[in-house]
Order: structure tokens, then C-alpha cells, then sequence
């Protein structure tokens, strides 16, 4: 049918068929600001202005808009620079990955066009609509407001961090009393308490735009998804509708007879190879419990087949053509059900490869002991015990899992990919597919969010064998209910820690019992549960410690990465115990864990036994930076702390159903795995003296490109526009392990200063030789010159056309790589302001507030951002998100309404601190930042609910009916 | 997403109904598409668009408001006439995407048990104007929800509902926005209490204070039944609290 779209105020005519979205339609018709989140509608992500209103075009027909005026951002680009409304989403720092900051900015567009002066709250709603998995919302928000006073023609002021003067004294001990006022600062000023022995720097600690801001901004095509194959093919799956199954027969001939089938693939008809799905570096770990299909399903989600067909319909009709007939085998969900060895078996295959007993579903163990535990137990005036459990949930980044592969001229397979890992998933799908890596080329173009669940060899290998089968480009892009079910998730675990501490309150011995789920497939098994065992015994000092785990197999969807990786789990355990030992000795939450919190120079022995890279290396971190005293005394007085000791806050006589609580959760997080981590970076200088930086790392909308561009434009004395960054292509750039484990700063980042301190040497020797001078030590580069200690310079356009055009010419450029041998904890200190219902269990989340010291932010905006964020995933992961199954194992909720994201409306109060310290071994004194967000909202609620109420609960998520009856076992009511 | 085979977008009501009686073609409404294009259901039908038949439109008449069936969530919540615990419910509903695109007929189609502006309609005394191949008939929202055959073959075309009274409104959800486990709203006129729950049945139902123990509601992840019946004494309580002085 034809349809008439008025669009961006240009009359067209679009060709549709009846049940095509609008969204489809206009990506097809090369509107790819428009972006897929959900087939329901509820991301936003799709959001256009129809007649003025905004509308998710995922569930709108085309056919419904004809004749209808519809906008896009396209329509309010200008052809060069930005936008007031992009210009101040840009220096607001609200954009991340930014694939749906195209909505955002439609959505702010709408609401300042009816309303040019809105207050918060109408902004709030404005912007409801459109599910952000990244910034918490602030910056957006305030981004909005921001564009509404510059459209009013008011002058806006720059964005610049707030320095707040530090609360603690050289011992540690806070200045104040707990009862000073909270600080009113600007919502965008990221917030640093700044270190004396910092040096000052142009580039580095400065909140420059990010270098990608204009193409994310102005919805350019940069996502995987946004361009034009001739000739492509599309690929649907078949999933298993079974936790637990054996495929008796699979006949494909249906699917194979129907016109514009171009493929199916099977366990039949596919090679069988063993791997490991997780991007990790080679040799992946232990087990090789997969392959591309098996003649075996084990959860309901599970890949059965797959179809690359002319259209998604005739594929998703191929797939309903393909008959299949299952063996369906009993199924076990429960951890600890699992590994009890009366379960089912759920890998009795006989070449699965290194699973520690697969007969009884144990895929891995871990058995790790610091000092004597069972003496120290003994020794211990007071021993404690207690089991949390911890749930699914699901990374959802807003964009999905999407790969498009083809052959290119020389009949190379290039796969464009939404990955975090590229160079792992060259390496790793190589022997699936049976190419050689030479052969092999993986792009990562901008990605909308990973969280981890990208960290993983997911959808590339199917692109990959239908290319390789059909030889056209094929496209593969998981829908909604797929990305729940089909990729990858958080491990739940069952978490037993015993306590021995001294009636002073000194920990004398802690044993961590842990049985991790990681569903039928080990990916991540291993390592997540290190993890686990790790931050949750190195956070305090303790000379006897053990960590015993057991990872099961199970039948549930399959779990991985997800950012924090095994520390929320870890810590969300240990920072309730913590709580509870505290209360149970009659200490102060706060001294108590000060007292045993881990300080500069106490050793983190546990790493040598649970780190990846330190265990094999054998030897013992020292904690070399902390300002974990800095963060509780900032926290304390935002978040107003004394509050919580007033009986009349707690229980306010006009409202005798609620309860009001404050927690507060220590974290510890790492910076890269030492000993294994590297990062690789290119830099060369251009004809006019700018300079091409060429990665490995993975920017996820994390702001990478930026802070490594800012690291590079430090060294070399010039600004952020000179450098032009390239990254992630296995082609192109250096290797990268790729964006996990906060390595990116600390490893990626001391990769590209040592690439940029070489760069350095050349142009000051080059500089030299034009000035006539005998050291090219005495020259400095700043300004974008060389400068002599005689006044004289020469500018890099200048030294960069010398070199390459005039004399003894040389390319000035270097590469080089960087393997941490150390990870530097950052460490934050979590609170949480809570109400409760004491009548219904309902609990409403009033404010957040983290303070990290994170050792220099290269980027205070993008480093507020990742913590703002951070803070919100973290708040759904102990608030609201869980993956909710039937008897059978099937997702029940497996769509963004039930499966509940906080919307920009109804978010509590975020605020986040960054505490500087000097971390010399990382690049101008940085730590990690990304990960320590998500480890301590769950505990500080827990905490806050326990001093509410008066009641512990120790499995999360903080659901109303959950807390209800805890409280009911509890008397409270 | 439905296999829609073929789009209609009917001139007329007649035409529109016409369309939906044909026989051997399965026809369905469209007004917003929220709920009809966000569905699993994969099913092959036709869609019968009524964005041109049915009123985008609120207008008072006499002691009540009638409502366009093609009215949006957020013109109800933008329209001064319409009473304010309906347009304090309409914005509950959901995110602006979706109250710019719903509309008060497919909500009251939908019979969605979790909708608190049903709920907040079925207190407000609401009548539903259907339009069927033989006439249009009007029905209480109440009948129309437990007996939906009563729109087989039929549109919406508007709604009606009465002005005045005192009213309350009590929830309890996962967070503030969330679509609530269990809700309660009640009116109070001169002429006595009206009292309707959320999520305690297959839609949102009318009930009495004495009605409470008999209830049976459906559980799901989010709430069992039992602790639905608890919160619905709860919430009904509060609803009555609050409405006490006016009761």
C-alpha cells in the first residue's frame, strides 16, 4: 500500500505493507535516528513527533500515520553544528552510548515548544517515555532545562566541576560531627574533592565534550544497524520452547521450500565445535560446554536452528516451518537443588570439555583459604553466620544484540557487530566458522550499551556460517523477548558468610560459602564466581579466610557478564552481614567497618588466590591509594546521615504506616585484571599537526574515546580536537581485550599514554633539529607548539610538515601496549534514603548518594555520568528488576513493562562525589569508575529498610510483597 | 506483532462496522495501536482503523463528560472539564509515548485488569456508547467489562461518565510510576460510595467493603493471591480514610 507522510516537513509517499511499524518504514527510507528498542514500544527509543506529540513509531502503523506530519531528528539538524537542545545535551554530559538520545532530544523538542519555561517535573514527564539503561536521567534532564533557558535567550553558564574541600584530616577522622548542612550545588557541576599531590593538567581533569558528542547528538547513522547492504538477508532463530530437551528429529524441508529462503541451519548440518561463549582472553577458560546447535536444548530460549531469508517475515515464517520433535527431559532451576545429585544431568554429552563434575551439574570449584579459618573461627569471641540469596536479572541494554556480516572484495568475512569484545570474537569465531583469523575481520561501530552482556561471542558465529553458506550479507538482530531469554544475565547465587571478630569488633577469620547459578552453559562460570570471592573478601582485613564455591548448572536462561561482575552479588551479602555483625557487637555501622576496612599498605592476599592474572603471577597486591575515609564523611553529610539515630524521622507521627531509613554500603572494586589485561593504541601525527589515535579499546557510550583522547592530547600539548580516534576495528587498530573488568582506563589508558609519550619524544626531537638545539629535553610541548627554553617554538603543523615532507623524513608515530601488573581498588562508600509501608511492604526510594574515589577522573563529566548511571542499575537490581519463570522455565516477563526499569519520573534523588586521590601507577592518577557503581545500592537499601524497620531481609529485590511478609515475620506492621 | 493482512481506515461508522461483520475475516480495532500492534499474538487479521470515525474530543453535558473514543490519555489529563481523579488516573497510565498515543476507547477495550483508569471510570458511573451494525446501544462500563462479548462486532464511540462527588485513590506498586499490584479508588456523591479495585480479578471491578473477603484475585509474579487480598483491605481502607469527612 502507498502511504503520505508528511516528513520534516517534506510531503513523501512511502511504499508499506499493512502490518509494517512506522519505524520500519522510516529506518527503511534512511531516517536511522529512529532506533529499535522494543517491539512493544516501552524503550522510546523509536520516538517520533507525530502532528507535535511524541509517539514510540514501534507500535504505531505506518499505515495509521498516513497523512499525518511527522518529525525525526533529522528534521532539526542543522547541516553543520548543533541544535540549542543538542548543544546543550552535549555539554551537559547527557549523552552515553546515545542511540536514544535522538528521542530525548525529540521529546525535549516537543515539550519546549508548548512550554518554553518547564519546571523539572514537567521535564521528567516529557522524557518518561523513553527508557535510558545509562545516565540515571539528571543529565538529560538538567540538559533539557538548559536548552529551554537558551532558547529563552538566557545566558548560560559554562559547566565546570564544584571543588568541595575535603571533610577528613590526614587520620582519617571527619572535621564535623555528622550534623552539617548538605551542600547546594549545581546538578551538572560534577562534584571533586580534590587531592593536594595531583598535578595540575590542561586536558586531563578537565569535563571536555565527548569526541563522538556530534555524530550521537544528531542521530548520524553510527550504530550497527544503521546502513545499507545490497542484497541482505535476514536471520531469525529458533529457540527452544523447552528448559530441558533432547531434539529426536529436526526437519527443515518446509522452511527450506518456502521462496526467499536462503538457509537453515542446524545441529544436523553445522559443523559440531566445542568453544566457551565468553570474550575472554585466550585460552578461554574452562568448560567448552557449547556449539553453534546441539542436538540438546537446556533452557527455554536455547538455540535450536536458524533461517536467513529476503525478508524477517519470511524468515520468522521459515522458523514456524521447521518441525521439531523433543524428548522433554526433567529440569532443575534452584542451585542448590541442582548440584544436590538427585538433579537431572544436564550435560551428558560425552565431549563437553572441563566441567569440574558434570554428573552432579557442578561446572566449577573454587577453594581458596588465606591464613588458618577453621583456627580462626576458634579463636574468634563471636562467630556469625548468615545465607542471602541473590537473583536473575538482565543486563537490557537498550540497543539488542545486533551483528551484519558479509564477504567484501577480496571475500574476507567482515562481521559489524555490537560487541564490547572484537578481538576476542575474531579469535574465538574462527574455529566455528573454520577461517582462518587472517580471514576474519570484526568492526565495532558505536554501540547502545553493553553492561557486559556484550562481553560474549553471542550472534556472531550464526551471521558468520549464514554468510559463509549463502554468501550475502545477513543480518541478525535479537528482538526484545530474545535479549532476555537468549543471551546472558546476572549469576544468582546462594551466599553463606561466617564471621569470627572480636569483641572489639576486630575480623579475625571470614569464610564465604558461595553456590553461583550460571544456567546450562559455563561462560563467564569461573570467573564471575573469582570475582565473587574476591571483593567479597578483600574489602576488610582479616588474617583467616575461605572462599568455597560451587557453580551449578541449571536450566535457566544462561548467565555471564554483567557489569560489577560476581561484586553486587558478593557485596550485597557482605555488606548486610556486616550491617548485622556491627548491630549484633552494639558498634557503630560506620567504626565497625572502618576498623576493619582494608587501608594504603594492608595487603590484598586473597587476589593471589581468586585474581586471574595475580594468581598465576603469585604475589601480593597492597592497596596503594584509598579515600574511602573522604567518601563516608562527603556521604554522610549529603545524605544527612544523623537523621537515622531521630526517632521522630524514623517514624513520623503524621504518617503511622511509614517507617523512614538511611543504609550505607562500603565498596571495593578493581581496575583491570592484573597480569592479564592488555590494551594496545596507535598514535600518528597529521600534515597539520593533529593526530590519528588508533585503539583496541571499546567505547560502550562510557565516554572511552573521550578520556583516552584526553590522555593523549595531555602528553602531546594540544587539545582534544586534535586527536582523531578510531577504535575497535580488528583490521585497523591495535588489540584490546575490549571493554571489561574496568580495564579501559587503567590499561587501555596507560596503552595510549606510552604510545603518546613516544609521539612526544619524536616531535621534540624533531623540534630540536629545527631549532637547532642540542637536548630535546629543554622543549615542551603546549598550545599545540614545541617550545624552547629560549623563547622560541615551532608548531606541530610545522614539525609534522618537516618531518614528513622537508627533511630526513620519518613518520612520527608509535604504537605501543600495556599490561597492568597491578589493579588499584577504587573505593566508594553507598548511601540510601528509603521509606517503607509498613502496610504493604511498599518501598519508596528518596536518594542516592555515592561518593568514589576513583584516583583522578580523567573526565569529571563522564566519570559523574558513569556513577549517576551506575547508581540506577544498581537501584533496579536491588529494587525492582528479576526475571520471573512459570514451572516450566519460561520468562514470564519478559518485556520492558513487567520486567520494571526506572522511568525518568519517578526517579529518587541521585547525587554522586568524586574523591581525588593519586594513583601513580595508573595514567595522571586514575582508578577505574564504571563497575563500583552497581555494588553498593542493594546493601545501603537492605541496610536503610533494616533501620526503618527494624527488619533484615536477606534476598533481593526489595519487592512489595517480599518485604511485606518479612515484616510480618518480624512483627512489624 | 499481528500478521496484519490488510489495513482499513473506514470514512464512516457504518462502513466501519460493516467491516468488522464480515463473515470469515477476522477484523480488529485500532485506535491508539498500544495495545493492538504490541501484542505476541501473531495471528493473521485485518485492522479496522477508526481514527477518522470515532471523536478525539471532551464535552460537558449536563452533569456529565462525554468522551470521544479516539480522546488521548493526555487530552484527558490536559482537559479542565474532565474530573480531576480521571485525569490524575489518566497520567498513571503510562509514560507520555503511550498517553500520546492511547486512547480512552482501546483503554476501556482493553479491560486491562492492572488499569487504574478503569477503575477511576467504573466510580465515575461510566457508560460506554457502542456502535453495532444494528444501532448504537449504550452500557454500563461495569457489564461491558465482565461480559466483553457485548463489543463483538461493535466500536466504541464514546464514553460517558458523571461529574462530581469526592474522591480518593490509594496504590501500592514496585516504584512510583510502576503499573500497581493492587489499586483502590472510591467516590463519594450524595448519593452514596462507589468503590473499584485493580489487580484483583480478570479487570478492574467494582466492590463493597463487605465484598472484600469473597474476592479471589489472580496472582502472578508480582503479588500472590492471598497478599492481593491483603493489600485490597489495605488500599480500601486507606481510600475510606480519606474519604471519611465527604462519606
Amino acid at each position: 500500500m502507498t502511504i503520505n507522510l508528511t516528513v520534516n516537513g517534506r510531503d513523501r509517499a512511502f511504499e508499506c505493507e499493512p502490518h509494517e511499524s512506522l519505524r520500519v518504514v522510516l529506518r527503511r527510507e534512511g531516517f536511522f535516528s529512529v532506533r529499535f528498542g522494543a517491539e512493544t514500544g516501552e524503550t522510546g527509543a523509536a520516538a517520533v513527533l507525530l502532528d507535535g506529540r511524541l509517539v514510540s513509531s514501534e507500535v504505531l502503523l505506518a499505515a495509521q500515520a498516513d497523512g499525518h506530519r511527522i518529525e525525526t531528528l533529522e528534521g532539526m539538524n542543522p547541516p553543520r553544528g548543533l541544535h540549542p537542545i543538542q548543544e546543550a545535551f552535549v555539554a551537559a554530559g547527557a549523552i552515553q552510548s546515545g542511540y536514544s538520545t535522538p528521542a530525548m532530544i525529540l521529546a525535549a523538542k516537543a515539550l519546549l515548544d508548548s512550554n518554553p519555561n518547564p519546571t523539572e517535573s514537567d521535564v521528567r514527564d516529557a522524557l518518561s517515555g523513553i527508557l535510558d539503561r545509562e545516565t540515571g536521567y539528571l543529565r538529560p534532564v538538567h540538559a533539557v532545562l538548559r536548552a529551554a533557558a537558551m532558547l529563552r535567550g538566557e545566558k548560560v553558564a559554562p559547566i565546570e566541576p564544584a571543588f568541595i574541600e575535603p571533610l577528613v584530616d590526614d587520620e582519617g577522622d571527619p572535621h564535623f560531627e555528622g550534623t552539617i548542612p548538605p551542600l547546594d550545588l549545581p546538578e551538572l557541576a560534577p562534584k571533586v574533592v580534590p587531592s593536594s599531590d595531583v598535578p595540575e593538567t590542561q586536558v586531563v581533569g578537565k569535563p571536555e565534550r565527548k569526541v563522538d558528542a556530534i555524530k550521537l547528538a544528531k542521530g548520524n547513522p553510527a550504530f550497527v544497524d544503521d546502513i545499507e547492504m545490497r542484497g541482505m538477508l535476514y536471520a531469525k532463530m529458533l529457540y527452544s520452547p523447552h528448559a530441558h530437551a533432547r531434539i529426536v528429529r529436526i526437519d527443515d524441508s518446509k522452511a527450506r521450500a518456502l521462496p526467499g529462503v536462503h538457509a537453515v541451519l542446524h545441529h544436523e548440518n553445522v559443523a559440531r565445535v566445542r568453544y566457551a561463549s565468553g570474550g575472554q582472553s585466550y585460552p578461554n577458560p574452562l568448560p567448552y560446554d557449547q556449539v553453534s546447535f546441539d542436538n540438546k536444548v537446556r533452557h527455554v530460549g536455547d538455540r535450536v536452528a536458524a533461517v536467513a531469508a529476503e525478508s524477517i517475515e519470511i524468515a520468522e515464517e521459515a522458523v514456524r516451518l521447521i518441525e521439531v520433535d523433543y524428548e522433554v527431559l526433567p529440569a532443575v532451576f534452584d542451585e542448590n537443588e541442582a548440584i544436590s545429585g538427585t538433579a537431572p544431568v544436564i550435560h551428558d554429552e560425552p565431549d563437553m570439555e572441563g566441567a569440574h563434575d558434570a554428573a552432579r551439574n557442578i561446572v566449577q570449584h573454587i577453594d581458596a583459604e588465606v591464613g588458618d579459618i577453621a583456627a580462626g573461627l576458634a579463636a574468634a569471641d563471636h562467630v556469625f553466620e548468615r545465607t542471602f540469596r541473590v537473583h536473575q536479572v538482565q543486563q537490557a541494554p537498550i540497543e539488542p544484540h545486533i551483528a551484519i556480516s558479509w564477504l567484501d572484495a577480496d571475500e574476507r568475512l567482515v562481521i559489524r557487530t555490537s560487541t564490547q569484545v572484537p578481538f576476542h570474537v575474531r579469535r574465538m569465531v574462527s574455529p566455528l566458522l573454520g577461517l582462518p583469523v587472517r580471514q576474519i575481520r570484526i568492526i565495532k561501530p558505536r554501540i547502545g550499551g553493553g553492561f557486559g552482556v556484550k562481553q560474549e561471542m553471542l550472534i556472531e558465529d550464526i551471521v558468520g556460517h549464514l554468510t559463509l553458506v549463502t554468501g550475502r550479507p545477513v543480518r541478525l538482530e535479537l528482538n526484545r523477548q530474545e535479549e532476555f531469554v537468549s543471551s546472558r544475565t546476572r549469576h544468582p547465587q546462594t551466599i553463606t558468610f561466617t564471621t569470627g571478630v572480636m569483641s572489639d569488633g576486630t575480623l579475625v577469620a571470614q569464610r564465604m560459602r558461595t553456590v553461583g547459578n550460571t544456567g546450562p552453559y559455563g561462560t563467564h562460570a569461573l570467573t564471575v564466581q573469582m570475582v565473587s570471592g574476591l571483593r567479597g573478601l578483600s574489602s576488610y582485613n582479616c588474617p583467616n579466610k575461605k572462599f568455597d564455591c560451587d557453580v551449578a548448572y541449571t536450566n535457566v536462561p544462561v548467565a555471564g557478564a554483567y557489569r560489577g561482575y560476581g561484586a553486587p552479588q558478593a557485596l550485597f551479602a557482605l555488606e548486610s552481614h556486616m550491617e548485622d555483625v556491627a548491630s549484633a557487637l552494639g558498634m557503630d555501622v560506620l567504626e565497625f567497618r572502618r576498623k576493619n576496612w582494608t587501608k594504603v599498605g594492608d595487603p590484598l592476599d586473597v587476589a593471589a588466590e581468586l585474581g586471574e592474572g595475580a594468581a598465576e603471577m603469585k604475589f601480593i597486591p597492597v592497596v596503594t591509594s584509598s579515600g574511602m575515609d573522604e567518601c563516608v564523611a562527603q556521604g554522610r553529610r549529603a545524605v544527612e546521615w544523623h537523621r537515622r539515630y531521630d526517632p521522630e524521622w524514623v517514624s513520623p507521627s503524621d504518617r503511622p504506616h511509614i517507617r523512614r531509613g538511611l543504609g550505607f554500603a562500603m565498596c571495593m572494586h578493581g581496575s583491570a585484571i592484573s597480569g592479564l589485561d592488555m590494551g594496545g593504541a596507535s598514535l600518528k601525527i597529521n600534515d597539520d599537526g593533529s593526530f590519528n589515535l588508533l585503539m583496541g579499546a571499546t567505547d560502550l557510550g562510557t565516554g572511552a574515546d573521550t578520556i583516552l583522547a584526553q590522555i593523549a592530547a595531555e602528553v602531546l600539548g594540544v587539545s582534544i580536537e586534535d586527536i582523531i580516534v578510531y577504535a575497535a576495528d580488528t583490521d585497523m587498530t591495535p588489540f584490546d581485550v575490549g571493554a571489561y573488568a574496568s580495564s579501559t582506563t587503567y590499561v587501555s589508558g596507560m596503552a595510549v599514554k606510552k604510545a603518546a609519550d613516544d609521539v612526544h619524544r619524536q616531535i621534540v626531537e624533531r623540534a630540536a633539529l629545527m631549532l637547532d638545539i642540542d637536548s630535546p629535553r629543554e622543549i615542551v610541548l603546549r598550545d599545540r607548539a614545541a617550545h624552547a627554553i629560549d623563547g622560541r617554538s615551532v608548531g606541530l603543523d610545522e614539525v609534522a610538515l618537516h618531518s614528513l615532507h622537508q627533511d630526513n623524513q620519518h613518520q612520527i608515530m608509535a604504537t605501543a601496549s600495556y599490561v597492568a601488573p597491578d589493579s588499584p581498588p577504587p573505593y566508594a562508600a553507598q548511601f540510601a534514603e528509603i521509606e517503607v509501608d509498613v502496610e504493604t511492604g511498599q518501598v519508596t526510594v528518596h536518594s542516592l548518594v555515592m561518593a568514589v574515589d576513583c584516583g583522578v577522573p580523567i573526565n569529571p563529566m563522564t566519570s559523574a555520568g558513569q556513577v549517576e548511571g551506575g547508581m540506577i542499575q544498581a537501584l533496579g537490581y536491588g529494587h525492582c528488576e528479576e526475571m520471573a519463570f512459570d514451572e516450566e522455565g519460561r520468562m514470564v516477563n519478559a518485556r520492558f513493562g513487567p520486567y520494571k526499569l526506572y522511568r525518568s519520573d519517578e526517579m529518587p534523588r541521585i547525587e554522586a562525589y568524586m574523591v581525588q586521590t593519586m594513583e601513580k601507577s595508573g595514567p595522571f592518577g586514575a582508578k577505574a569508575v564504571a563497575e563500583i557503581p552497581k555494588d553498593g545500592v542493594a546493601p545501603a537499601i537492605r541496610n536503610a529498610i533494616l533501620n526503618a524497620t527494624g527488619v533484615a531481609i536477606d534476598d533481593i529485590p526489595f519487592t512489595p510483597e517480599r518485604v511485606w511478609r518479612a515484616l510480618q515475620a518480624g512483627g512489624v506492621s | 506483532m499481528r500478521t496484519i493482512s490488510r489495513y482499513h481506515r473506514p470514512a464512516t461508522l457504518n462502513e466501519a462496522v460493516d467491516l468488522l461483520a464480515r463473515d470469515g475475516v477476522t477484523s480488529i480495532v485500532v485506535g491508539g495501536g498500544t495495545v493492538v500492534n504490541a501484542t505476541e499474538d501473531t495471528s493473521e487479521t485485518e485492522v479496522v482503523d477508526v481514527q477518522v470515525v470515532c471523536a478525539d474530543a471532551i464535552e460537558e453535558v449536563d452533569d456529565r463528560v462525554i468522551i470521544g473514543a479516539m480522546t488521548r490519555l493526555q487530552n484527558l489529563v490536559d482537559h479542565p472539564v474532565v474530573p480531576p481523579l480521571l485525569r490524575e488516573l489518566a497520567h498513571r497510565e503510562g509514560p507520555n509515548t503511550l498517553r500520546n498515543a492511547a486512547t480512552v476507547g482501546g483503554t476501556v477495550a482493553s479491560g486491562d485488569p492492572d488499569s487504574e483508569l478503569l477503575a477511576g471510570l467504573l466510580v465515575h458511573e461510566a457508560t460506554v456508547d457502542i456502535e453495532h451494525r444494528a444501532g448504537s446501544n449504550g452500557v454500563s462500563l461495569g457489564a461491558l467489562l465482565s461480559d466483553p462479548g457485548a463489543l463483538q462486532g461493535g466500536i466504541i464511540t464514546s464514553i460517558s461518565v458523571a461529574l462530581g462527588g469526592t474522591t480518593a485513590s490509594a496504590r501500592t506498586g514496585r516504584t512510583p510510576a510502576d503499573v500497581p499490584i493492587v489499586a483502590a479508588v472510591g467516590r463519594v456523591t450524595g448519593e452514596g460510595m462507589r468503590l473499584a479495585l485493580t489487580g484483583v480479578a480478570l479487570t478492574p471491578i467494582v466492590v463493597t467493603y463487605d465484598s472484600l473477603d469473597s474476592l479471589k484475585p489472580p496472582a502472578d509474579f508480582r503479588g500472590t493471591s492471598d497478599y492481593r487480598r491483603t493489600l485490597a483491605r489495605t488500599l480500601v481502607t486507606r481510600v475510606l480514610d480519606q474519604l471519611g469527612g465527604a462519606a
